[in-house]
């Protein structure tokens, strides 16, 4: 629900360095406007920055960076704790004080009396620094899927951090460009964990903390995730039932707010459900977003109204058209903070929900990955195949003049990166390697030389989930989202997400779990008494924009002057024909104008 | 521990004037990483073994010393050997692969174009000169060696996050066991251990097992039915594929290293955990004893005797393990299995001269 940015550092200056911090929290104030802090401890070399976006408990007690009662630990902290209230009753009974009714206090507090063990006891959406004052010791934690965001830069023994990698340019910290991230975007269509485009500022990891030793100077950092017993679900009834039960928990705790909240509705399978089941909780309440096109291929304005009919509360829909496009995409490439082919949905229906006066809204992201949405899913066993033949054969689909097939060199490869790149990626090494007029070698030493990946083995739903989990759903969608949610201080909470819900699904047998007819069958039918069959039963379309036609249409983007080298000319050329899907085009004119 | 031999070659190479080359099969050439090797002198062949044979012929004629890292290369040793019989063909001898029958290309190689066998292990020597003749003048023992970039720890306390993970306290004892848990194996040594812990658990309440390795599915089953069968629910934690960078922690965090095996080449996991302070219990049967240094640093126990097993494992627990004790045990380990000495050794070999 915030921003959040800091140094600690026994070199700078106390002065320069509350200079610093006051830049980065200018350049995220977007993301909190109500409210911002600054706290510096100059023996330890501190100093936490936050702006703040009131959603729990509006008054003054929110303000940060906050300590606890004694003054131990100190915070800065950006997201929502959604069980912050069973943590403090069990904190109140072992004898903890609490001066405010806000969730902030609590993760304090709990880490106060349970240590380190506290990170795991916490659900829901988070990017924090506590500072324990006693042990000299500063943590940077991060949650579990990733949602929240967390850029670190060190240098010369100094930490800096902040939400947003813009902060940290802003402030002068780290200005140097990564001399990779044309190659990653063009591959990817964003830039993947760790990576931004600036040299030496990483990603922390999600699930990881950071723990900085303010007398040594030195960092560790390492993953807080708990082991739980294994529970194997294979019988549907059962597995059903659980997830009926746990989900319904997780959209009902993800609703609490004290500041106006909605859900983004855009006609599929996902949020209509969150829809009815937030209707059953919040009923006049509940304010709903939807976008609507003209473009009759695009719009899914029948499907909304379907459940729109069904619920209460206030029904926004909104009209988006090409001008409208037009006039929003300098500020959509603005407030990107990092390159992305994504994110242009989620930047205008944010927007129009700041407008109607919302501060949180619940969005459907996860389910597909979860229960088997995606073509992926299916297409995956073609990799298994593809694999049987002799890797050199696949070298002849760089020479493919249909596009979508270029992708299939790819197979060429022996790397896990390499498959989740032909089920996701955007351009082939041989096609980077002329856009950027390098070398097809260090193209691809960039993409493939760091294995840390765990090998993918059975190219079954397991391994697609893995992929669309850790790779694409982290790296694009949920960074997307939250910052062009923030862009408009807009915090966008994701119940399919829930850490409980995530734990319930990898317990479910995989037979049970994916289906190889129907996409997410298996949430479809444990909600089969509230989700119409109209909902379920039509081709997925996944809130696109009609932007193939839309971009088309742009004059800038599609002037092939501005883009340097026969290849992107090339490219954008075709584009115009439409032989070349949008997102291609769009990753040209972003590199183009970074330049 | 190809990165660590690539890594000794190279630095005796550099001192001597020599050029280096390491062809790889199975690996790309993102594999290799740089500070071991800088990647000029590495090619990796993916799955080309017609490439990497005749590249290797190619080079032959002016080549000095070709070492194989695998009896599967034998081949490929005759070839060079016959293009250019000057050139010194040596073979590496590690476990299993060369504890077998072998094909007649093997034996021939073996018998007639290899110069020089390097057994990682005094038990791998045995076995090469009891099932394939080898000539004991031709044989050399050089144990593997601590990888150079290991992270060691300094100080030995049990890391929090680890006894956070697994639901732990530092009143637990935690034994500990790394290895590939495949149900393609034949002999499980970690069975063993879940079955110790069976009774073990009466007299050490607070008794941990945490079980470490990659497991496919149906291994996984087999696992666990055989922890509801001994009734070992509350003892033993099964991790899953281990992080490389958070091994040394997990040897931190236990009290004891247990690896029953009967196929370990050396043995270079215990050599890992010594490096860590942890005292170590091996199998009797294979070259384990030698990472231990014939008990010096270690117990080998026959695997096949869990009345033994149980036994030995209960003499660690009774014995606190202090840390002036991890630390001397630290020390010891390296004193015999650091890389300097591991180089040392290999030039020696080059030069043909004897090598402790």
């Amino acid at each position: 629900m915030c921003r959040i940015a800091g140094i600690i550092s026994n070199y700078t200056e106390a002065f320069e360095g509350r200079e610093k911090v006051k830049s980065m929290c200018l350049a995220l104030r977007h993301g909190g406007l109500d409210d911002e802090g600054i706290f510096s401890d100059e023996k330890a070399g501190l100093i936490f920055g936050h702006r703040r976006l009131s959603i729990i408990d509006l008054s003054n007690n929110g303000h940060q960076p906050m300590a606890d009662t004694e003054q131990r630990a100190w915070i800065t902290f950006n997201g929502e704790i959604y069980n912050y209230i069973d943590l403090k009753e069990q904190l109140v009974t072992l004898g903890t004080r609490f001066h405010s009714n806000t969730d902030t206090e609590v993760i304090i507090s709990a880490y106060l009396y349970w240590g380190i063990a506290a990170f795991s006891k916490l659900r829901g959406i988070f990017a924090f620094a506590l500072y324990d004052k006693e042990k000299s010791l500063t943590y940077l934690v991060r949650d579990s899927s990733g949602i929240k965001p967390l850029y670190y830069h060190i240098e010369n023994g100094q930490l800096s951090f902040a939400s947003e990698v813009k902060a940290l340019k802003a402030a002068g910290i780290a200005n140097e460009a990564d001399p990779n991230w044309q190659i990653r975007f063009l591959a990817y269509g964003h830039i993947p964990e760790p990576y931004t485009t600036l040299k030496d500022v990483y990603s922390l990891p999600k699930g990881e903390f950071l723990c900085w030793n303010h007398k040594k100077n030195t960092y560790d950092i390492h993953s807080y995730h708990v082991i739980y017993p294994k529970v194997c679900i294979d019988d549907p009834d059962q597995a059903k039932e659980a997830i009926k039960t746990t989900f319904g928990f997780a959209v009902s705790r993800q609703l609490m707010a004290d500041a106006p909240i909605g859900v983004f509705l855009s006609g599929g399978i996902d949020s209509s459900l969150i829809t009815l089941l937030a209707n059953q909780e919040k009923k006049a309440q509940l304010k709903t977003i939807s976008i609507f096109f003209n473009e009759k291929a695009y719009d899914e304005s029948m499907y909304q109204n379907l459940i729109l009919k069904q619920i209460e509360g206030e029904k926004f829909g909104h009209l988006v058209k090409q001008t409208d496009f037009e006039g929003f995409l300098p500020q959509i490439i603005g407030d990107m903070d990092l390159p992305t082919t994504d994110g242009i949905n989620t930047w205008c229906i944010s927007k129009f929900a700041h407008d109607d006066g919302l501060k949180a809204v619940l969005s459907g992201i996860g389910a597909d990955e979860l229960f088997g949405g995606y073509p992926s899913f299916n297409r995956i066993k073609y990799i298994k195949t593809g694999k049987k033949y002799p890797a050199s054969l696949f070298k002849i689909a760089n020479y493919s003049t249909f596009d979508p097939y270029r992708k299939i060199a790819f197979l060429t490869y022996n790397h896990p990166i390499a498959d989740y790149l032909l089920l996701r990626g955007l351009y082939a090494p041989v096609d980077i390697a002329r856009i950027l007029d390098t070398d097809v070698a260090e193209v691809e030493d960039v993409l493939f030389a760091n294995r840390q990946l765990p090998y993918v083995r059975n190219y079954d739903e397991q391994d697609a989930a893995w992929f669309e989990l850790n790779l694409y759903m982290q790296n694009q969608l949920l960074r997307d989202t939250d910052v062009m949610g923030m862009s408009h201080g807009l915090e966008v909470r994701v119940p399919f997400l829930d850490e409980d819900f995530i734990r319930l699904t990898e317990n479910i047998a995989p037979g049970i779990r994916f289906d190889k007819h129907r996409p997410k069958k298996l949430l479809i039918d444990s909600f089969a008494d509230i989700l119409p069959r109209s909902i379920w039963d039509r081709s997925k379309m996944g809130f696109t924009f009609p932007l193939q036609e839309w971009m088309r249409e742009n004059n800038e983007m599609t002037d092939e002057n501005l883009y340097k080298g026969s290849k992107a000319k090339n490219i954008v050329k075709a584009f115009k024909n439409n032989s070349v899907h949008w997102s291609k085009v769009f990753a040209l004119f972003q590199i183009q104008m970074h330049a | 521990m190809t990165r660590t031999l690539a890594y000794s070659l190279f630095h005796i190479s550099k001192e001597q004037g020599w050029n280096f080359k390491l062809f790889s099969l199975y690996d790309s050439r993102y594999d290799l990483m740089s500070q071991y090797l800088p990647a000029e002198k590495y090619t990796g062949f993916g799955d080309r073994r017609i490439g990497l044979g005749l590249q290797s012929i190619r080079e032959a004629p002016h080549t000095d010393i070709v070492i194989l890292n695998h009896i599967n290369f034998s081949l490929i040793g005759i070839a060079i050997k016959l293009t250019n019989p000057k050139c010194r063909v040596w073979l590496i001898a590690h476990g299993i692969e060369v504890w077998r029958p072998l094909s007649f290309i093997k034996r021939a190689f073996l018998k007639r174009y290899c110069d020089k066998i390097i057994c990682v292990s005094s038990f791998t020597k045995a076995q090469m000169m009891l099932r394939h003749g080898a000539d004991p003048d031709k044989c050399v023992v050089l144990n593997n060696a601590v990888d150079p970039f290991i992270k060691l720890p300094d100080s030995f306390e049990k890391p929090e996050y680890l006894l956070n993970r697994y639901g732990l306290t530092t009143a637990n004892q935690v034994i500990f066991t790394l290895t590939r848990l495949a149900s393609s194996e034949q002999y499980k040594g970690y069975e063993q251990v879940i079955k110790a812990m069976s009774s073990l658990k009466h007299n050490y309440p607070n008794i941990k097992y945490v079980l470490s390795g990659q497991y496919d599915s149906k291994e996984e089953i087999r696992i666990r039915d055989l922890i509801d069968k001994y009734q070992v629910n509350d003892q033993v934690i099964l991790t899953g594929f281990l992080n490389e960078n958070e091994l040394t922690d997990h040897f931190l965090l236990s009290d004891l290293f247990v690896l029953p095996s009967k196929k370990e080449g050396f043995g270079i996991v215990f050599v890992e955990a010594l490096a860590c302070g942890l005292p170590v219990i091996c199998g009797n049967a294979d070259g384990s004893t030698d990472a231990i240094k014939d008990g010096k640093l270690g117990t080998a126990i026959n695997v096949d005797d869990l009345g033994e097993l149980e036994n030995t494992i209960t003499g660690y627990l009774n014995t606190p393990l202090t840390l002036d004790k991890r630390q001397k045990l630290q020390n010891e380990c390296l004193f015999y299995f650091n890389e300097k000495s591991y180089r040392d050794s290999l030039q020696k070999i080059i030069n043909d001269e004897p090598v402790a």
